[in-house]
């Protein structure tokens, strides 16, 4: 492996080139397409090099859509900060809820704890809609159908199992020795948990919300089922923007870039947590 | 005095105070995650009842127990076995090939050098896209009028190729897409378990002189299978119950073609208001995801003791 | 000033009883080793004193105040832990200062004067993972000493340290424990440390406190032939006798000689038992005389402060004999005789372990 053969340095430099057009051609495409005229999209054979133009992105920005057949009012940037508001109120209630539940699944060795670190990892891996259709009803009954919280709170199937595990990792890497340590020089347990346990889990907190952030972030289903047209976050709202918006296809491409652009931003910049993350705390980066 | 001695004296001596003291405290802590709990529970086994009912939400007088009525129903119902076939070929298909191909690039970025963790980076970048999103990216491309996939099958002479729209190639696409967000969650588990098996069988096997391919099949593989069960397993999992992809791409169609579980139940639960039917269709893909996310949590439990060092 | 009091304490996990009934007193400035083989339960011990875990049975007093049931932090306690357990996040000063509610000035000073005594002034700006693990033992003995507590713990602290630091501190620890007035309990797994340091050692096998007694008579008057062999090195040699009573002396068959052990105190011959003689108690030399036990040297390890022979009695009973380095040794095959003065045996019981009767040692005192 070490010493290939010329051959072999030809076919690795070969597949890897084919391995990255593959997985990188689509963003890209797409990126220029929403730099682009529905002229300029429509030409064949498309164009590498054009003039670029804004106008995609301010319709989308301005909430004005100019269509074939007149102007359309579109809430697109609604979606975008409906999604950042639902991943954020998800992961802030995950991480408020999931890292005392984590830190006590760690240090303390109790059956019940055992019981729901398991049931809600288990429910990681059910049909969401099992879990969502009868909720739909219930939360027609309760009046949280199209409300933030309801919304946030289905969230929480995402983004507490994520945490619940990573976060129960980084506690159960700390010497239980150095908290008893920090309580014998005087201190509650409460003190040895925010000033000892969290900031020695941190790296493990942070990454786990990123994630968190990333996984709500791009859900779909949930949203899909349980929130209508202003509380609806980018995923679905993209959709029914193609719906809406017909052949802009420029604009389409442009909301495209506007969905997966923060996501992708963040994963880059947590790119060391995700194998962490991804494995749900199985494997290390 | 002899220590016996001692130890009966000061055993008398002493009134034996039995304290059973009740830890609450991990109890309080958990409480909010035992809520979350509950609040899947509860729909959860709604669920299952709902699957014993015949339920129709726009014909509630008709609402009642029908014990396996529903289940009965499947057995001779060909949309369900079409259902339960287009899903484990979905299934099959991806994993099969997101798994060979994830392996394969794995070996090929398996030294850590700069170039190779970059290109490892950038390849993340599909699987963090909205898999719902990541279908739109697609219709975009193999949109017969102008899409450049479209176009470059026409430079190959296949014209008129429709895409998701034909039900001959309907499959293909959106496995497609399938393959292009998940493969790199296969390729970065292995890559990671291959980066993190220890040296010596393959420094041995390299001073032996031993042929690559024996290294591969009787070195690599097994000492990688662990993660590679638990990959496969994770993306069986995910891949049995796609619904993002193929809602966003096709919703199904063309007409039944791509009708997997879960978005089968959604139009019967949304379309046709069966609610009964709805949820006896996701009690049996939950029946099929509960055994194998068993085996699966077992692998993955012995993965996270492995990477925590107490294996 | 406050007396730790351990009363009739237990602990079962499971099957496994690490705590069987254990009662101990320490006294305000006393120290006391907690010595025994690992998984003898002297960690857990000391995890019940700091609140750690509680015992199921039994009660723990620090100045004569029950403290089972209270927060580890208001027991008043300072503990140095084996694997030094410093917080990784905060510098050696910050770690040191931790316990301590005082106002800044007052904060400065106290680090100041606890890290010069212990020699660590010039690394107080370093993070735990800048220290090599002879500082970072002295941090953590800062840590556990600055707040003055009323009951020191020290879990196995030079466990972890090398070989020549180890020595240093043996010799260090004792003035510095002694500088207040901690009951201290210190745990270790070396006899010689627990000798070096403690004014009394608390032998505990399996949950149990086999002895506790000064170092000087754990080893000249071990309560079992179990501890007798915890303490030595070499360890103890050991001989099956029957030992019997004649003329008010007993006297016993080893190895084909017969060796006069000590007076009796009856007429009565004892049963089966197991004699015990340390090897620097062993007079080795080529020539027979009266009471003396034909062997054979199998091997011989010169280690400079002492040689140790390795011999073969007559019966095939295998005996360790430390000489001092200047005595005549002989070679490896030849044959010698061994002896050992009446008052170097001890005799314990060989169903119970026990050791019998006084010591002859201090009877010969």
């Amino acid at each position: 492996m070490e010493h290939s053969s010329l051959a072999g340095r030809i076919f690795r430099g070969v597949a890897l080139t084919l391995i990255l057009i593959f997985f990188m051609f689509p963003i890209v495409w797409i990126f220029l397409m929403s730099f682009q005229t529905n002229e300029q999209i429509l030409r064949i054979p498309p164009r590498i090099l054009f003039e670029p133009t804004f106008a995609n992105y301010e319709a989308l920005i301005s909430g004005q859509l100019r269509t074939a057949a007149g102007n359309l009012q579109i809430s697109f940037m609604r979606n975008l900060f409906n999604s950042v508001v639902l991943s954020s109120a998800a992961v802030l209630l995950a991480l408020l809820l999931g890292v005392p539940a984590a830190y006590a699944f760690a240090r303390f060795k109790f059956r019940l704890g055992e019981s729901i670190a398991f049931t809600l990892l288990s429910f990681r891996f059910a049909p969401p809609l099992l879990v969502l259709l009868p909720l739909s009803l219930y939360y027609q009954e309760l009046g949280l159908n199209d409300t933030y919280f309801g919304i946030v709170w289905v969230y929480q199937l995402i983004a507490l199992p994520l945490i619940l595990w990573i976060v129960r990792g980084y506690f159960e890497d700390i010497s239980p020795d150095i908290e008893h340590a920090y309580r014998l020089a005087g201190h509650s347990w409460r003190e040895a948990f925010t000033r000892i346990a969290v900031p020695l889990a941190g790296p493990g907190i942070a990454a786990a919300g990123l994630l968190s952030f990333i996984f709500c972030w791009n859900n779909f289903v949930f949203a899909l089922i349980l929130a209508s047209a202003d509380k609806q976050p980018v995923t679905v709202g993209a959709l029914a923007f193609v719906t809406a918006s017909g052949i802009q296809y420029g604009q389409i491409a442009a909301a495209i870039v506007l969905s997966v652009t923060p996501t992708l931003l963040l994963a880059l910049y947590a790119q060391r947590y995700l194998v962490e993350g991804l494995s749900l705390g199985a494997v290390k980066g | 005095m002899s220590m016996v001695q001692l130890l009966q004296t000061n055993a008398q001596a002493a009134p034996a105070k039995p304290r059973p003291r009740v830890r609450l405290l991990p109890y309080l802590l958990s409480l909010p995650a035992l809520l979350v709990c509950v609040a899947i529970l509860v729909p959860f086994v709604t669920a299952a009842v709902y699957s014993l009912q015949r339920y129709r939400l726009n014909l509630p007088y008709l609402r009642g127990f029908i014990g396996a009525g529903n289940y009965i129903d499947f057995l001779s119902d060909p949309a369900f076995w079409n259902t339960f076939r287009i899903s484990i070929t979905y299934t099959a298909v991806t994993v099969v090939l997101e798994l060979l191909l994830g392996l394969g690039i794995a070996l090929l970025l398996r030294r850590p050098t700069r170039f190779h963790n970059a290109v490892s980076i950038m390849l993340l970048l599909p699987l963090m896209t909205a898999p719902a999103i990541a279908a739109l990216m697609w219709k975009l491309m193999t949109n017969p009028s102008f899409g450049i996939l479209s176009y470059l099958v026409g430079l190959f002479g296949v014209t008129d190729f429709k895409w998701a729209s034909d039900p001959s190639s309907a499959l293909f696409t959106v496995v497609l897409v399938d393959v292009w967000v998940y493969t790199p969650f296969i390729m970065i588990l292995l890559l990671a378990g291959l980066r993190s098996l220890p040296r010596q069988p393959f420094e041995a096997a390299a001073l032996d002189g031993v042929p690559a391919s024996f290294v591969f099949f009787r070195i690599t593989l097994p000492m990688l299978a662990p993660y590679i069960i638990t990959a496969s397993l994770f993306r069986l999992l995910d891949s049995i119950q796609q619904f993002d992809i193929i809602y966003a791409m096709t919703q199904g169609g063309p007409g039944d073609r791509l009708m997997v579980f879960q978005v089968q139940a959604y139009l019967e639960f949304f379309q046709y208001t069966n609610v009964g039917r709805s949820a006896a269709l996701l009690m049996i893909l939950w029946l099929i995801t509960n055994i194998l996310s068993n085996i699966f949590i077992k692998n993955w439990l012995q993965l996270r003791a492995r990477a925590h060092g107490h294996a | 000033m406050a007396r730790l009091e351990i009363n009739s304490v237990s602990k079962a996990f499971g099957a496994a009883r690490p705590a069987d009934g254990l009662s101990l007193a320490v006294e305000p400035g006393e120290i006391v080793a907690v010595f025994g083989p690992s998984g003898s339960g002297k960690t857990v011990l000391l995890r019940m004193i700091a609140g750690m875990f509680e015992p199921d049975d039994g009660d723990i007093l620090i100045g004569g105040r029950s403290v089972v049931g209270a927060p580890p932090e208001r027991r008043g306690i300072g503990m140095a832990f084996q694997n030094f357990a410093l917080f990784p996040h905060m510098t050696a000063r910050d770690n040191i200062a931790s316990g301590l509610r005082a106002s800044g000035n007052e904060v400065a000073r106290r680090v100041a004067a606890i890290s010069k005594l212990l020699k660590i002034e010039h690394v107080l700006g370093h993070a735990p993972r800048e220290l090599s693990n002879g500082q970072k033992q002295r941090t953590a003995l800062a840590r556990a000493l600055i707040g003055n507590p009323d009951v020191l713990l020290l879990d196995d602290p030079l466990r972890n340290v090398d070989a020549k630091l180890r020595y240093e501190m043996r010799l260090e620890l004792p003035n510095l424990l002694r500088r207040g007035t901690a009951a201290v309990l210190y745990v270790t797994q070396d006899y010689r440390e627990a000798m070096a340091i403690a004014d009394r050692i608390a032998v505990l096998i399996d949950g149990r406190l086999a002895q506790v007694a000064t170092p000087a008579d754990i080893y000249a008057q071990p309560a079992s032939v179990a501890i007798a062999r915890l303490f030595g090195d070499p360890t103890i040699n050991l001989a099956e006798v029957s030992p019997v009573a004649e003329h008010g002396m007993l006297s016993a068959e080893v190895a084909g000689a017969r060796m006069r052990l000590a007076a009796a105190d009856g007429t009565a011959s004892l049963g089966s038992c197991w004699l015990g003689v340390r090897p620097e108690d062993l007079a080795v030399s080529s020539a027979s005389s009266d009471g003396a036990i034909p062997a054979r040297i199998l091997a011989i390890t010169p280690m400079h402060e002492k040689a140790v022979l390795l011999l073969r009695l007559a019966d095939g009973t295998e005996w360790l004999a430390a000489l001092p380095p200047d005595a005549p040794q002989g070679a490896a095959d030849d044959g010698v005789f061994v002896r050992f003065a009446s008052d170097a045996a001890m005799l314990f019981d060989r169903a119970t372990g026990l050791r019998i009767g006084a010591s002859p040692r201090l009877k010969a005192a």
